[in-house]
């Protein structure tokens, strides 16, 4: 089945189409809402609710734009309203008090680069804090933008539909997140 | 341009943002202005630490997240659910329970009666119990009746097929392991279980099996998803004649812009050759998407050859 068939059969209530169509966005949703939370459990949380919103919306999906965007409308959404509400409460630190310490939610999530050298560790320690600084420094609709650009490969016109604006306002956010960026780490890279 | 101009472009350059025509003005800075040329090494640079710092959710985060999902679905009311005759009954009670719970539960609780002691007493006996249950009893994960055959008078014999689950885990280097992924790469049943064994596969394609897998998902996979997957694995592969020529008749014929702009990029990223002329101008001869078009736009010109066919 492709995938408008696998829409149509789950809009009839067939649940294995449903966990078909699932599985085709699941793992870069659960990517996206990772990097842009920056924390496994927010994550999760993202993937079940977008899903579960998927589920019960389908039947009014009208194939009046692809899947892929009103799925990312829905997942973007989702995630914004999480990074509003936490810079509302200053929780942009992944360090939690636990009954054993303190621990930091991030040791749980695997980063691309993974080198036995403890000088470049340490180098990438830092370039790795210093980069969670600026992007907890970008709106979160520049964060969005810029996640979708950067990790996901989206083109700035899919991230307009997606984020409801105008290819135009999107490249103005992903350029101004840019300039931000370059402004932080110009020394260190 | 100004240098000013060049330097507020490059992000969108590096990220192929820019219009044709903008995109023709920061390189013809760029070949002019070491400055600039320093400033996009940097950007670069940039761009490459910020591909480091991506994080990937931890191994097994995926699969917890599945079940997770699978268990609150269960939970969760389908909002358009088929309804089978059983919940036709079912929902007829509930109605009349919700309208007259008093008569009802009685009328309710007769039916349920009157329907068991038919059901016994028409029923064969076979249905009811004492058939041969051992091969079905050993908990298929699914299985289906694939013939009944009375056999003496109030005996039949049913002959059921069943299929067995089994965990297997092992390297993915592992051949035994590979195998059973290039044949879920290929269950024309589930494109989610294709997407995901051609992504396990394509970290492996050095194997020719597994490329020969790859490029024959990218030529026929139906589902866009698994033709994108198989293509990032066929990526290094982009200069190997055989995979050149999957991507071109790829290029010319897959009906998913997402997959011709990748294959575009790939085609055109390093040494043209004069075999790309042709397709490039058949290609321009139908392309609607404007990135793809301005892509083989820009290769033909450097080429010096015509943009069209005459």
């Amino acid at each position: 089945m492709d995938e408008a068939e696998l829409i149509r059969a789950a809009q009839q209530g067939d649940q294995r189409a449903f966990e078909q169509l699932v599985r085709l966005y699941d793992q870069s949703v659960l990517r996206l809402a990772t990097n842009l939370l920056r924390s496994p459990e927010e994550a999760n949380d993202i993937y079940q609710e977008a899903f579960l919103r998927v589920f019960k919306n389908l039947h009014t999906f009208r194939f009046d734009c692809s899947f892929h965007t009103w799925l990312y409308r829905i997942v973007s959404n989702l995630c914004l309203d999480a990074l509003r509400k936490r810079k509302v409460r200053r929780e942009e630190s992944s360090l939690v008090e636990t009954s054993e310490g303190v621990l930091d939610r991030m040791d749980t999530v695997e980063e691309r680069r993974a080198d036995g050298n403890p000088e470049r560790q340490l180098e990438s320690q830092e370039l790795k804090s210093r980069i969670q600084e600026v992007l907890g420094g970008l709106t979160p609709r520049e964060r969005a933008v810029f996640e979708m650009r950067h990790y996901q490969g989206m083109r700035l016109r899919t991230i307009g539909e997606v984020m409801g604006t105008s290819e135009e306002a999107a490249k103005n956010c992903l350029f101004r997140a840019t300039q931000k960026m370059r402004a932080a780490l110009g020394d260190f890279v | 341009m100004t240098c000013e101009e060049t330097r507020k472009n490059l992000p969108l350059f590096l990220y192929g943002e820019l219009s044709f025509d903008e995109e023709e003005l920061v390189e013809v800075h760029m070949d002019e202005c070491a400055a600039c040329r320093a400033a996009l090494a940097r950007e670069k640079a940039m761009f490459g630490a910020l591909d480091e710092a991506e994080m990937i959710p931890a191994a097994g985060a995926l699969e917890e997240s599945r079940m997770e999902l699978r268990r609150r679905l269960a939970h969760s009311q389908n909002p358009i659910r088929r309804s089978s005759w059983w919940d036709k009954v079912r929902e007829g009670f509930t109605i009349n329970f919700h309208f007259a719970p008093g008569i009802a539960q009685v009328a309710g609780a007769a039916a349920m009666l009157v329907l068991g002691f038919v059901t016994a007493r028409m029923a064969p006996n076979s249905l009811l119990g004492n058939f041969r249950t051992a091969s079905v009893m050993d908990n298929p994960a699914t299985s289906r009746v694939r013939y009944v055959e009375p056999t003496s008078p109030g005996r039949v014999q049913i002959v059921v097929d069943e299929t067995h689950q089994r965990v297997l885990s092992g390297s993915l280097d592992d051949q035994s392991i590979q195998r059973l992924l290039l044949t879920a790469a290929k269950d024309p049943s589930d494109a989610g279980l294709r997407v995901e064994s051609v992504d396990l596969l394509k970290n492996n394609s050095q194997s020719a099996e597994i490329r020969k897998a790859l490029v024959y998902a990218l030529e026929h996979d139906p589902n866009a998803g698994v033709r994108l997957k198989a293509l990032d694995g066929l990526k290094q592969f982009a200069e190997d004649p055989d995979t050149r020529q999957a991507l071109t008749s790829v290029l010319l014929k897959d009906d998913n812009p997402g997959v011709r702009t990748q294959v575009i990029d790939l085609l055109v990223q390093r040494q043209h050759n004069d075999a790309m002329v042709g397709v490039l101008q058949e290609l321009m001869e139908k392309e609607d998407n404007s990135y793809i078009r301005m892509r083989c736009q820009k290769v033909l010109q450097e080429m010096n050859a015509s943009v069209e066919t005459y």
